[in-house]
């Protein structure tokens, strides 16, 4: 067995058992946790494939970026847990069964669908790659993918206002127009008419009162 | 039975073991949906997992290009998926999956 | 030019229509009856063509195509004009009392507010004949047909707030449709088996359909001719109010009297008669339908003459005898004379018009009075009216030289000479036909213009019309006076048609080559014309054989039955209506056939409505399938919901069950 083999074992025991740990950690934190070394480990797998921007890019945006946006939502949403029920519960075991017999089902299909496979020159260091992994992947994208990767910039800054747009709360202590409501205002918001008595002077007043009183 | 050299086989049954183990996480999940949104990232990576494995099968640099849009598009997710997560908290107090029955018919 | 002879009586009906509250009064008639005027005055020049240009070019018939309305192919729907000694006779008699019935409008309508929409409903109506009696195709014709119904209707109803007009109008529609049903079945199979809806190839491939059978009923294979011609015939049986179907003619009188005299007397309930008189080379490929014809009008011809005897109204007399008078035509088109039928269309068009008008002018002279014992006496005071009604009279009862004698005497001859089924029935009913025809209309002239004057006691209630009863208080001690020349003109017109269109016509239309090739009778199998052809010897010997037949000697003592019942001794009518009671209560009753209709037909389609709404409708429909279907998508969506969890697992659960699914089903391959 040689030392890329040997490599490979070791990271996807790894990978596996994180992966597990994810799904069944208690504390959501052990989870996260557990999640970058998940990613750490599929780097690490990459890069043995050759693919070394991929594995770095993956560090430095999972685990460097997502993975703390998860930490940061978790401690800021300061779940608690009290969730006292056993791991192990009934309703585990139709999922598990699946789950057997879902891998059981692709095992089978991948293990028939490579039988009648040529050479297999996988490995890291057999394989004839190119010398520049990141130089050749740069030109790749952005000669024959350009217009994909825009689209992907556009899926990047729309997922950014959404979540912007989602979360944003207005303050309680920012003064601003209502346009709306300006707009929406009518005349009696506004305006008042009051009836008043006409004023007259005082010498007519008592001059004419007798007329006035009278007709009342 | 594949080798014991890593083969193209090798890394497939390892994404479908890793696929089928975020899957069985998303059924059984009843907790948390922070959990529910990581398991979703570890379908997304097997998935990569798998075009990587071509990739270098194939000598073929695309498989790889692919890789780079669905890492975008997982972020785009993760961050709307965090996004709702708040504002669920926000709303409810908690995160519990088991809580969320609002759409019973 | 053609065109213009339907075309300008639909313009005169819509401006009047249209325009005619908004214009002066007198715009309405000025233009309706110019219209028609000029009508007439084209129809008389085609007529002029027929008989005098065209038998020296040897042209028998003009077929005008004004458009193609629709193409489908092998089949084309057009507009066009057949224009042949028939219908050119046909167009100038319709245009020819419709004009004088317009002039006699202005009179008559002269007080009331629906002066307008009068004067554009009977243009309407001579627009809509026009195109029945001009079609080349079965599909304009049928559009004429229902244009004169629409138009009967409407003139019927004419005063809308009367609750008896509007049912009348009601029944004559309601009476018209089983016909129609009949008249649509007969086109039905006509096209089915020829594909064409045209005249003319019509005729030229009717022996095609000789061979042919239809099964009514799995097992029971008629001729289809026999059925498409008895189809024909049933249409022509509601238009021209042949038993049974006659009921709705007698209360169609609630119309307006110059209704009454143009479509109810001259020209549409002859639109039947016209028809078959247009298919006889179809129908004389059927000797069960001639057959079923000549039973049918005998029928008619007698037992409407029946009921004549009874009535008291003086314009339900004449509806009566005008029904009479039909049975006499379609007699005569059963026996294969069309010939005859159409020659006693044209007379009795003249004379039955002039009495209707006649009968009109003495309703507007009393005020809207119609019942006979209320008349009497009015021969010295409606001069003119009574000349004229009296040779109206003379003319329908048949006696010699006046029209009537030349179409009816020829009608009996056809009758007795037929060989059909059924021609000695009706060849014995015409000849009572006469006596009675007799009786009941100078029944009516003696009642009317002779004897004591009985209007002076007439009471206050009788009066129909709001209007006419505030005229009456005016002029209540006035004496009946002599209706203006609007009205008597047309009378004296019509009176002068009525005494020499016989004499002048018969040598030609009856005997001579009149109407050439346009009827076509099969004169070996069915002779009647042919023996009457060959006895025929001139208007003299005609005249003088008259009284050595019975029909001559039958209209006498009719006559002479009712002066003795009507002014010699009325108390002995009394003591035979009595004697007679049960019968006359049947007669009375009109045989019973309203009645009939009111037990069997309506309410046996009320109480079938009903069974339908209880069973059909609020079980069935609205049960099972309006709230069934309610009910079925409540319940199943009641057992649905417990799918709907709310829960995300349970939904994510799903999800990769169904990707196992695909897997399991579609993965290996």
């Amino acid at each position: 067995m040689s030392f890329s083999a040997f490599l490979f074992y070791v990271l996807a025991a790894i990978l596996l058992a994180s992966a597990v740990r994810v799904v069944s950690a208690r504390q959501p934190v052990h989870a996260a946790l557990s999640l970058v070394l998940a990613f750490f480990t599929m780097a690490a797998l990459w890069i043995t494939l050759g693919a070394e921007f991929l594995g770095l890019a993956l560090v430095v945006i999972y685990v460097g970026a997502v993975m703390v946006l998860f930490l940061f939502v978790l401690m800021m949403l300061d779940v608690r847990q009290t969730d006292k029920t056993p791991r192990w519960r009934l309703h585990l075991i139709p999922a598990l069964a699946i789950g057997a017999l879902m891998l059981l089902e692709i095992v089978l299909l991948i293990v028939d669908g490579v039988k009648t496979k040529t050479a297999l020159p996988e490995s890291a260091a057999s394989m004839d790659k190119p010398l520049d992994n990141t130089r050749e992947l740069g030109k790749l994208l952005f000669e024959d993918y350009l217009y994909s990767l825009e689209l992907v910039g556009v899926l990047l800054l729309v997922g950014m206002i959404a979540a912007i747009v989602l979360t944003h709360r207005q303050s309680r202590f920012a003064k601003r127009q209502e346009v709306s409501e300006q707009i929406a205002v009518t005349r009696d918001d506004r305006l008042r008419v009051v009836s008043m008595p006409a004023e007259v002077e005082a010498e007519d007043a008592t001059a004419h009162s007798p007329d006035k009183t009278g007709g009342h | 039975m594949p080798g014991l050299e890593p083969t193209l086989t090798h890394y497939l049954l390892l994404a479908a073991a890793l696929l089928v183990i975020s899957l069985v996480g998303i059924i059984a999940n009843r907790r948390n949906v922070l959990v529910l949104l990581m398991a979703i990232e570890l379908v997304l990576l097997s998935a990569n997992l798998n075009f990587v494995a071509f990739s270098a099968y194939y000598n073929d640099l695309s498989g790889q290009v692919m890789t780079m849009f669905v890492l975008a598009t997982a972020a785009v997710e993760s961050a709307v998926g965090l996004a709702l997560l708040i504002l669920l908290f926000r709303r409810r107090g908690n995160i519990a999956v088991q809580t969320l029955d609002v759409m019973k018919g | 030019m053609l065109a213009l002879i339907p075309l300008l009586p639909l313009f005169a009906a819509l401006f009047a229509g249209f325009f005619g509250r908004r214009v002066p009064r007198g715009w309405s008639h000025w233009v309706c009856c110019a219209a028609v005027g000029i009508s007439f005055v084209l129809s008389a020049y085609a007529l002029y063509k027929v008989v005098f240009l065209w038998p020296a070019l040897g042209i028998q018939a003009e077929v005008v195509t004004l458009y193609t309305w629709l193409d489908l192919g092998s089949t084309k729907l057009t507009i066009g004009f057949l224009i042949d000694p028939l219908s050119a006779l046909m167009m100038v008699v319709v245009t020819l009392v419709s004009f004088l019935v317009h002039v006699y409008t202005i009179g008559y309508m002269k007080d009331d507010p629906g002066y307008a929409r009068f004067f554009s409903y009977i243009a309407f109506f001579t627009f809509s004949m026009l195109m029945l009696v001009m079609s080349d195709n079965f599909l304009q014709m049928f559009f004429g047909w229902e244009g004169v119904g629409l138009a009967s209707y409407l003139l019927i109803g004419f005063w809308y707030t009367r609750p008896s007009a509007t049912k009348a109008g009601m029944k004559a529609f309601l009476m018209n449709r089983v016909g129609d049903f009949g008249f649509i079945v007969g086109i039905g199979l006509l096209f089915a088996a020829l594909g064409t809806l045209n005249f003319g190839e019509i005729f030229a491939r009717v022996d095609e359909l000789k061979g042919l059978e239809v099964s009514l009923w799995p097992g029971l294979e008629w001729s289809l001719l026999t059925v498409a011609c008895i189809g024909l015939f049933v249409g022509a049986m509601g238009k021209s109010a042949q038993v049974p179907l006659h009921t709705w003619l007698p209360d169609s009188m609630e119309g307006p009297t110059p209704i009454s005299a143009l479509i109810h007397a001259a020209t549409m309930v002859t639109a039947g008669i016209f028809m078959v008189a247009r298919m006889s080379p179809v129908f004389e490929g059927s000797d069960a339908a001639l057959s079923f014809m000549i039973i049918i009008g005998a029928t008619t011809a007698i037992s409407m003459a029946l009921l004549g005897l009874v009535q008291n109204d003086i314009k339900r007399v004449v509806a009566y005898s005008t029904l009479s008078q039909l049975g006499y035509m379609t007699v005569a088109l059963g026996a294969s004379a069309y010939s005859a039928a159409i020659f006693h269309l044209m007379t009795h068009a003249f004379f039955k018009a002039l009495l209707f008008l006649a009968a009109g002018s003495v309703i507007i002279a009393l005020h809207h009075e119609q019942d006979l014992r209320k008349m009497g006496g009015l021969r010295h005071r409606m001069p003119i009216t009574y000349w004229t009604a009296l040779i109206g009279a003379w003319a329908l009862v048949g006696l010699p030289p006046f029209s009537g004698f030349f179409s009816k005497e020829p009608i009996i001859e056809a009758a007795r000479f037929a060989e059909v089924a059924g021609h000695t029935y009706a060849y014995w009913a015409l000849t009572l036909g006469v006596f009675l025809t007799a009786c009941y209309t100078f029944r009516m002239i003696f009642l009317a213009f002779h004897g004591e004057p009985r209007y002076g006691e007439t009471s206050h209630g009788s009066h129909k019309s709001h209007k006419a009863h505030k005229a009456a208080h005016k002029e209540h001690h006035e004496q009946p006076k002599e209706s203006p020349w609007v009205v008597t003109v047309p009378l004296i017109v019509l009176a002068v048609c009525s005494v020499f269109a016989g004499i002048l016509f018969v040598q030609p239309v009856l005997f001579g080559d009149y109407f050439g090739a346009a009827i076509r009778g099969d004169y070996v199998a069915h002779p009647a014309m042919a023996v009457l052809h060959a006895e025929w010897r001139g208007i003299i010997s005609y005249l003088l054989h008259a009284f050595l037949t019975p029909p001559l000697w039958l209209a006498l003592a009719g006559i002479a039955t009712a002066w003795y019942f009507t002014l010699v001794a009325p108390k002995a009518a009394g003591r035979l209506t009595h004697g007679l009671g049960a019968v006359f209560g049947v007669f009375k009753n009109h045989f019973y056939i309203d009645a009939f209709y009111e037990r069997v037909m309506v309410r046996g389609t009320h109480s079938a409505a009903s069974w339908f709404v209880r069973g059909g409708e609020r079980f069935w429909s609205e049960g099972v399938l309006v709230q069934g279907t309610a009910r079925l998508v409540h319940w199943g969506a009641q057992s649905l919901r417990y799918l709907q969890t709310g829960y995300l697992y349970h939904y994510a659960f799903a999800m990769v069950l169904g990707l196992l699914v695909l897997i399991t089903l579609w993965g290996r391959n």
